[in-house]
């Protein structure tokens, strides 16, 4: 894992990837869903599981790095950016469903 | 203005490979990734994964570059990804933060599973100076080559991780590797699926690079 941009958050970036690694791999391959509605279930279970054991230590190393972003005024840099030349959304998603969401 | 695009087709499934990429920093082809930070993160209520990263790269100028412009040849990166696990496509799109009248470089590259089960990389990149004085076209230029050599350095690397992952879902056996040394949880708790033997595959990778001390 790389390191942080602020020596001080690495630990907790360290302990936030090792966490977020280990959820990821297994939202990755989700087990085969087909209706909106098993696959809205499934994104809920995974947020649940993913509060339950990396929430707190993504919000302390969120916060450290949020600090860490002001500190070193990265926060204008990245509205700056946003600003002159805004991100683009990123497209919807491709068109695999066209049954109607029921949730 | 460049404009670049190539496409290249990865054996693996499409979660694998998507996996080898997000976990690509740090590895030997990419010596130049300096920091990388996860700054914003969210789970869509269609279940994609929405992540916003800000690496910092080292960068080189080229010689004929005039001197004194350009402090620092480092360069804070901004990455916004989109994984959809249902879909089966990751979006990732990637541009420099400074120095950009010098060169803006922006990267647009999908994933996208294949019905064969492999997985397709397509790579965008858009590459554009204001930087005048004679240069541009000379600046877009070795804009160009320097971003085709790295992205064949970037595949290296993901390829290199995709091995590593690969050879370590084939051997269920633990590195010796105490899954719990950060008071975090092993990667088993996660299984969602039991048919498959790969638990805990990242938590082992981890430590191929990072050997307990």
């Amino acid at each position: 894992m790389a390191n942080s941009l602020s020596a001080e958050c690495t630990p907790l970036k360290e302990k936030y990837d090792t966490c977020f690694n280990a959820w990821f791999e297994g939202y990755l391959e989700p087990a085969v869903a087909a209706s909106s509605s098993e696959r809205a279930a499934y994104s809920k279970q995974k947020a649940d599981e993913f509060e339950a054991k990396c929430g707190k230590v993504w919000q302390q190393y969120r916060e450290c790095i949020q600090r860490a972003v002001k500190e070193k005024g990265l926060d204008k840099l990245l509205q700056q950016a946003r600003e002159e030349n805004p991100l683009k959304e990123p497209p919807p998603p491709p068109v695999v469903q066209t049954f109607k969401k029921t949730s | 203005m460049k404009f670049f695009s190539q496409s290249f087709l990865y054996d693996d499934p499409w979660p694998i490979v998507s996996l080898a990429f997000f976990l690509r920093y740090p590895n030997p082809y990419a010596a130049h990734v300096i920091s990388c930070d996860v700054i914003s993160r969210n789970q869509t209520s269609s279940g994609s994964l929405l992540t916003t990263r800000l690496i910092l790269k080292r960068g080189a100028m080229p010689r004929w570059f005039p001197k004194g412009i350009v402090s620092r040849a480092e360069s804070w990166v901004i990455e916004e990804s989109e994984v959809d696990p249902h879909g089966m496509v990751v979006r990732c799109r990637t541009k420099n933060l400074d120095h950009v009248k010098v060169m803006q470089v922006e990267e647009a590259v999908e994933f996208r599973q294949t019905p064969e089960g492999k997985t397709l990389q397509h790579t965008e990149a858009r590459i554009v100076s204001g930087f005048g004085w004679g240069l541009t076209k000379r600046i877009e230029n070795h804009g160009l080559t320097r971003f085709k050599a790295n992205l064949q350095r970037s595949r290296e690397g993901v390829s290199l991780i995709l091995s590593l992952l690969r050879q370590s879902r084939l051997q269920p056996i633990t590195l010796g590797a105490p899954t719990s040394v950060l008071g975090t949880p092993s990667a088993g708790d996660f299984s969602n699926d039991t048919s498959q033997p790969k638990n805990g595959t990242w938590t082992k990778l981890r430590y191929w690079f990072q050997p307990p001390s």
